[in-house]
């Protein structure tokens, strides 16, 4: 037994991290949001940092990574609201082929050449895929219409759950950092605002929130990996989790940064929405929080406290 | 991350289930605030001694069994999924204990420890004052030095098992017109010195779970204290760290709860809410949150890492936790919520943890004062003004 994420997974997402940080600042997205929302010079920059790749099986010229591996990743895509689809090409839809043993189109995807838009009915629209645009509040998402054969297969759907999750999750501590930092700046009474103890605990809460959904999202990704048989569970618990504190982060950014938060021009918007766009998507609270009241009220999942990793 | 137990950890598990389903009474124990109940808990817990299980991860010469962080995750979840009593000396293992590891001498370590995981002598904390409680600094019973004693005059209050504790530990001032942090020790004191005098205050239940506390020229040896003079800041905060952190609330509590929150509500689900029912739902998320944050924080402390700051989050989580499970208790229990007795006789357990469960946003640093923490030291928000 060891909830340590070991050191060397760390160091990946931190150079990730640091290579997003560089690459994708807020600049960028004002830059895509003017103009046609993808850049072939990001996407080429994800692929050069072989993560289009990290979850193909080396054989097929991947990292082999697992799903732990790419949750940390996802966070930090979330962290930046990286516009382009890596999340759920690499991360949804490779391990959803690689598990039904469809190995034709992984090569490709590992050399950045082909991009996979995972289609769900649970859905309604795909992120990235080819029918008719649709409109989201979002302005880097490229929303389009479900195709006739979209897939209402369940482990696709716990992989799009999962690293929805992991991207609310970035999302929100990206929401509070913007939070903190304006709070730093901004003065009224002849303070920083951030010195007031109101802006200070609603602040406190978003840290509370997110301090307890990050071991759980660690907890849903290992669990599938391992596809351990309650697995749905615990990727619904993350999804729940995330999706909370990320609306209490945008709620709370918002209302930190006052009337400047309601305005376009303060970058806070592009997080904002795209944590209202997947908090929703891959099944919706109401989903999630059935499924697990099934199996926890309802249901077999055995609870209590000698079952905390059942 | 390996979220599998070794064959070890489960003979171990195995092996404290079987324990305690041969010792842990059928029958509850009578409130340990109360007298009576509190005699019963102390016998508990030489019970506990007796198998060697008083504090599993102190080393063998203090009476423990030497054991990991993960290996007492696993004791406590057995332990309060059996419905074994509640500690009556946590205040003893789980918060002076660890400080004396920390800070005591040998000498200190084998006079203290000992006694204490064989619950032989049973703790009580005296940090607060009339005027020192959210703000601790503002303590002002004074410890001066007399020889090789210190004599203790002041008022210490709001504490926990001095109503029938044998000892008691807390902050005093030591030096002569020092102020706030500076000046401070941390001393242990034998609450039946000549001097010291216990009034008992009647909580919100009616027992007198925690007590004032006067000292009148009350002579207690140099060697009682912990780490050095004026040191007493320094160590008090690690007791807090303790107390907010890692060891005093450990998740198998609140997980046991929850576990007895969903069987209520299906009792009860007829006539349920839906928001009774996500409130049932939220209770098993959290209390599994809780429990696997606490497995992290175990995993970087044995990998060599420390909490820090981080225990304040803690702190926040489960005491508000705990509260919202029994709120939800309550209102399932409906027009049977007041009763402190059912109708059957059995005690009204609810009643009683939600009366408990109050007490949680307050002791061990108020929600406000973990809250002022969070911002300024982990987001790194400006300080200004007092706090």
């Amino acid at each position: 037994m060891d909830m340590l994420i070991a050191p060397e997974r760390l160091e990946l997402a931190e150079a990730v991290r640091d290579f997003l940080s560089g690459t994708h600042g807020p600049e960028v997205l004002r830059r895509l949001d003017a103009g046609p929302n993808r850049d072939p010079a990001l996407w080429q920059g994800l692929v050069e940092m072989g993560l289009t790749g990290l979850l193909v099986p080396e054989e097929h010229g991947g990292l082999g990574m697992g799903l732990l591996d790419a949750a940390l990743i996802a966070r930090e895509c979330g962290r930046v609201a990286l516009a382009e689809p890596l999340v759920e090409s690499a991360f949804v839809a490779v391990p959803w082929l690689v598990a039904q043993g469809d190995t034709s189109d992984l090569a490709t995807i590992a050399r950045g050449e082909r991009r996979i838009a995972p289609a769900h009915r649970l859905n309604g629209a795909v992120a990235d895929g080819e029918g008719a645009a649709l409109d989201s509040i979002d302005p880097l998402r490229r929303l389009t219409t479900l195709p006739a054969d979209a897939s209402d297969d369940a482990l696709l759907l716990d992989l799009g759950a999962l690293m929805a999750a992991a991207q609310l999750v970035g999302l929100a501590e990206a929401m509070l950092d913007q939070a903190v930092e304006y709070s730093k700046i901004r003065t009224q009474f002849g303070q920083p605002v951030g010195g007031f103890q109101a802006i200070k605990h609603k602040l406190a809460d978003v840290a509370v929130a997110l301090e307890f959904a990050r071991p759980v999202l660690w907890r849903a990704a290992q669990a599938l990996d391992d596809g351990i048989a309650s697995a749905a569970v615990h990727v619904s618990h993350a999804k729940v989790a995330a999706t909370d504190a990320a609306y209490l982060a945008a709620e709370s950014a918002i209302q930190v940064h006052g009337a400047m938060g309601y305005t376009y021009e303060v970058d806070l918007h592009f997080w904002m929405k795209r944590a209202w766009a997947l908090g929703g998507a891959w099944g919706s609270r109401a989903f999630h929080l059935n499924r697990i009241d099934a199996a926890v009220i309802g249901g077999p999942h055995p609870i209590g406290p000698e079952n905390t990793f059942a | 991350m390996d979220l599998t137990y070794t064959p070890r950890q489960q003979a171990f598990r195995a092996e404290v289930r079987a324990w305690l389903k041969a010792h842990v009474a059928a029958e509850p124990l009578l409130t340990l605030e109360c007298e009576q109940g509190y005699h019963q808990h102390v016998a508990w817990e030489r019970q506990l001694a007796s198998g060697n299980w008083g504090m599993v991860t102190w080393p063998e010469a203090y009476g423990g069994r030497g054991l990991d962080l993960i290996e007492w995750l696993i004791f406590e979840e057995e332990y309060w999924s059996a419905g074994a009593p509640l500690r009556v000396n946590q205040n003893g293992i789980f918060l002076l204990g660890p400080t004396i590891m920390e800070y005591g001498t040998e000498e200190q370590k084998a006079r203290f420890l000992t006694p204490m995981a064989a619950g032989e002598v049973i703790w009580a904390q005296a940090w607060s004052e009339p005027g020192a409680g959210s703000d601790m600094a503002a303590i002002k019973t004074t410890a001066y030095r007399d020889g090789d004693h210190y004599v203790i005059n002041g008022q210490k209050t709001w504490s926990s098992r001095a109503s029938f504790a044998d000892w008691g530990f807390g902050l005093f001032r030591t030096e002569e017109g020092s102020q706030r942090h500076k000046g401070l020790s941390f001393i242990l004191f034998d609450l039946n010195t000549p001097g010291v005098t216990r009034r008992p205050i009647r909580q919100l239940h009616g027992h007198p779970g925690f007590a004032e506390l006067f000292f009148d020229d009350v002579r207690v040896p140099v060697d009682n204290r912990l780490s050095g003079e004026g040191d007493g800041w320094k160590v008090a905060m690690a007791t807090a760290g303790f107390e907010r952190g890692l060891m005093l609330r450990s998740p198998g509590r609140f997980q046991a709860t929850a576990r007895r929150l969903v069987e209520l509500f299906r009792q009860h689900e007829r006539d349920a809410s839906p928001a009774a029912r996500e409130a049932v739902a939220k209770a098993w998320m959290d209390t599994q949150a809780y429990a696997y944050n606490t497995y992290a924080v175990a995993a970087k402390i044995m990998a060599g890492g420390s909490i820090g700051a981080e225990a304040s989050l803690n702190k926040i989580f489960w005491s508000e936790l705990d509260r919202a499970m029994h709120r939800t208790a309550m209102q399932l229990l409906g027009a049977a919520a007041e009763l402190r007795h059912f109708a059957d006789g059995r005690v009204n357990d609810w009643l009683e943890g939600y009366m408990f469960s109050l007490s949680g946003p307050i002791y061990a640093g108020s929600n406000e004062i973990q809250r002022n923490i969070t911002a300024e030291r982990l987001l790194d928000m400006p300080r200004v003004g007092a706090g």
